[in-house]
């Protein structure tokens, strides 16, 4: 647990780059700060790690100053990613993976060994160990930053921009990597980024900063997009919020009917005995496509589905595990206008309406609002609340 | 020291200042004058680069001195000889600097040069030239510097300026010519050393203040 | 006759290379007087461009220091300080060591102040103590400027310790001196070429050594000096 007590930061010429900040920053969580240039996202991270110091206030790590500590001890026990890697250019990749832990006095050839283990788990070929960073490319390199900041194992990774000199591909692939690698190490996370999407992406929880060393707000990213605390931070966030945070609502909860699905088999009279506007020939639990009941008035009623010309489905959602987003999506391109609910081998479950889609979304607000309330009232009873109370919506 | 053989051979004084300018100035200007087109060549075709960096990088090695002694036969003991040895010299250090200086200048400005539709000869001398001039001037000072120091080698081979001093308050045992001499070698190094910042300033307006 | 036939001449005769005073011997006292003013002039400034160039404090001094001592007629030195101190190896060490400070002390701040300043955060970043991040990091790095400034150094040296002889000392430029004493071209020429040779010869040393001793990972930077 990181927590910051009051810190400022003020320069000579008197800039303040961090004004009197109070954040906690939970164990095993991502937490990232995010904002525009020059807000002291970057000054607060290099804090924790003292390469820079504060001008007031004080650092607490898993409740220790960490001033109490020589700075050099310090860093080793925390793991650094920069955005230009900083990788040693004169030593091979796996030697500088095996920095820290030769730092702190391990025999040459077991660091070694921990350095080609730690390639793999980012996600690296164990031939890559005796390159040189030079023949990398920019998306390996920043890999192998990431292995570095993880050889000695520490309980604090600090990355400041770490995926921003990447391209998109590339970039989203380490997020990924990310992603699983904290499923897995549970480490404390604090990431700097200036994109809100990143953050979103990648964070449990999101500092939000003003310019001049402020925190905006603090919270989930279900949160921030469902109920920013003030103009700044909707307008930062983004103005498709209320479609982006339902990413962040499991479709589990949609009601799905059956009613418009039928086999290939089926017969017209039979679709045209459900009276549902579309029908979705499904074969073999695969769906094929939507037809409209208009199309079927021409024909007669014993003519197998199979038979008629359907429409594309457009893509179907993940019924386990996706969102009331992919949902939404699903039915927004769907002909039928209704979203195609599928099961892990892809065979159809169901299908859902917009009146469907708007009913589990409201449900899911309700259920959001009153653990936030909770987690409000929790807040105020430890009086660590970073956040500000939120307008709705 | 005796203060008083200055004033009293300040004509002389004066003359042979005159001569280890000329002996250390002139070179250096010499090998401005060769580096400059080869180097813009060099800069240019990086297969003329090499091996002319090659034969400079010898050259540079072969000591100056060694040279003022080399040339006896060919050049006699006279000023051709040190400038020319001098010459050499310079030319091995402002040469490199031609090719830093125009290698420097980013690719992105030769480019919007062009665009614009700065022909090559235009943009050499009105884009190029300029934003390598800070690193050229950087060689010349060296050459100018280290050439001036040199000339006080001259005597050595007959050639007169302050060396003179040198040599004679050595065999006379009168250190006041030595310190005329040390003083002001040094100073005309300096004096032409800041002239040269000078001049780079003026070239350069849109260079902040080192 | 040219320059070469001179040299050729001279340096063929076998009665130059036996016996006091011989070609060996003379090159060894002139890498004799070079190479203990290479090695303190080393110890002077890789110490003092490395701290500056670590820290950042003092680059201008730098700077200028190295210029204005490029000034310093070396010649005057060495006479100033033969005629003040009779026959102490101070006369000709100090002239020599002042000449070779400047491109030594020069050519490491810039390898030190120019490794990447990424590779400085990560290095600092990464729990390295001001010692570990200099021997460990910086100084490897910069390691080809260093060995740039040593060569330059060493061939201004190797160059002007020719003068040493002036006063009276050993050295190559013993045959030089007393062949213009004695008006005897031969000595002179001779004298000459085995300078030039010796410089080459530092070149390909400094050649030689980059090659094992600069890390395979380092591109090679060029300085022009």
């Amino acid at each position: 647990m990181i927590t910051f007590e009051r810190v400022t930061k003020r320069y000579q010429d008197g800039t303040v780059a961090v004004d009197a900040l109070d954040l906690e920053i939970p164990a095993g969580k991502t937490v990232v700060l995010v904002g525009p240039s020059g807000c002291g996202k970057t000054t607060s991270l290099r804090m924790i790690n003292r390469l820079v110091e504060p001008t007031e206030g004080r650092i607490l790590l898993d409740g220790q100053d960490v001033r109490a500590e020589d700075p050099a001890r310090l860093r080793r026990g925390i793991g650094y990613v920069i955005q230009q890697t900083g990788l040693f250019p004169h030593r091979t990749v796996q030697d500088n993976i095996a920095t820290v832990p030769l730092l702190n006095g391990w025999r040459r050839p077991k660091a070694r060994a921990r350095a080609r283990e730690l390639l793999e788990l980012v996600g690296l070929d164990k031939a890559l160990a005796r390159r040189y960073p030079y023949q990398l490319s920019g998306g390996q390199q920043q890999r192998v930053g990431v292995a570095r900041a993880l050889a000695a194992d520490p309980p604090v990774l600090l990355m400041d921009e770490p995926f921003s000199a990447v391209d998109p591909l590339v970039r989203a692939s380490l997020q990924d990597q990310l992603i699983t690698l904290q499923t897995q190490l549970h480490k404390t996370v604090v990431l700097v980024t200036h994109d809100i999407e990143e953050a979103i992406k990648v964070g449990d929880l999101i500092a939000l900063y003003r310019p001049q060393g402020r925190l905006a707000q603090f919270g989930t990213p279900e949160r921030l997009l469902g109920a920013p605390a003030d103009d700044y931070v909707a307008g930062f966030v983004g103005f498709d919020r209320g479609i982006r945070r339902l990413t962040f609502f499991p479709a589990a909860g949609l009601e799905l009917s059956a009613g418009p699905v039928l086999g290939a088999d089926a017969t017209v009279a039979k679709a045209q005995a459900t009276g549902e506007p579309w029908i979705l020939i499904v074969d073999d639990g695969q769906p094929r496509g939507w037809v409209p009941q208009a199309r079927l008035a021409s024909l007669s009623g014993d003519t197998p589905l199979d038979q008629l010309l359907a429409d594309g489905i457009g893509h179907t959602f993940p019924v386990r595990g996706g969102s009331l987003r992919a949902a939404l999506d699903a039915a927004v391109i769907s002909p039928a206008g209704q979203a195609i609910g599928v099961d892990e081998d892809g065979r159809v479950v169901g299908v859902a309406t917009f009146d469907q889609l708007r009913a589990a979304i409201q449900a899911a607000d309700r259920a959001a609002d009153q653990a936030d309330e909770a987690a409000a009232a929790a807040d105020l009873a430890t009086h660590r609340s970073a956040d500000e109370p939120g307008a709705r919506r | 020291m005796n203060w008083s053989w200055i004033p009293a051979h300040g004509s002389e004084i004066w003359a042979y200042a005159k001569d280890s300018a000329l002996l250390g100035i002139t070179p250096a200007l010499l090998g401005l004058v060769i580096s400059l087109p080869l180097g813009i060549v060099a800069a240019r075709w990086r297969w003329f680069n090499a091996p002319v960096l090659g034969v400079v990088s010898v050259l540079y090695a072969i000591p100056s001195i060694a040279l003022f002694f080399a040339l006896i036969p060919a050049l006699g003991l006279t000023d051709t000889n040190v400038i020319v040895a001098l010459t050499l010299f310079s030319l091995c250090v402002i040469f490199p600097n031609v090719v830093a200086g125009l290698h420097a200048v980013p690719d992105s400005v030769r480019q919007s040069a062009t665009a614009m539709g700065y022909g090559a000869l235009r943009r050499l001398a009105m884009v190029e030239l300029p934003l390598a001039v800070p690193v050229i001037i950087g060689g010349l000072r060296v050459a100018v510097v280290s050439s001036i120091s040199l000339t006080s080698v001259s005597q050595l081979i007959g050639v007169y300026s302050l060396s003179y001093y040198l040599i004679d308050g050595y065999q006379r045992q009168f250190p006041t010519e030595i310190y005329v001499a040390l003083v002001l070698i040094i100073v005309l190094a300096v004096a032409c050393d800041l002239v040269l910042v000078g001049v780079r300033r003026v070239l350069t307006p849109w260079m902040a203040r080192s | 006759m040219s320059f070469f036939n001179y040299a050729w001449d001279w340096v063929t005769q076998s009665a130059n290379w036996h016996g006091a005073g011989s070609i060996p011997q003379q090159v060894l006292a002139q890498l004799g007087y070079a190479g203990a003013a290479l090695l303190i002039a080393a110890l002077i400034a890789i110490p003092a461009g490395v701290a500056i160039g670590h820290t950042g404090r003092g680059a201008v001094v730098v700077i200028n220091i190295g210029n204005a001592m490029r000034a310093i007629p070396t010649l005057a030195l060495l006479i100033l300080l033969a005629l003040y101190i009779t026959f102490s190896f101070l006369t000709w060490l100090v002239p020599l060591v002042v000449l070779a400070i400047p491109p030594i002390l020069v050519n490491t701040y810039e390898g030190v102040a120019g490794v990447d300043p990424g590779v400085r955060d990560a290095a600092k970043g990464t729990g390295m103590t001001a010692w570990q991040q200099v021997t460990r990091v910086e100084v490897p790095i910069a390691l080809p400027l260093i060995l740039v400034g040593l060569r330059t150094g060493a061939i201004f040296v190797v160059a002007t310790a020719t003068l040493v002889a002036y006063l009276g000392l050993g050295g190559v430029g013993r045959f030089i001196f007393d062949g213009l004493d004695s008006y005897n071209y031969s000595p002179v020429a001779g004298g000459a070429l085995v300078l030039m040779v010796l410089a080459v010869l530092v070149l390909v040393f400094f050649a030689v050594l980059a090659r094992l001793v600069v890390p395979a990972g380092l591109r090679k930077q060029r300085r022009s000096e």
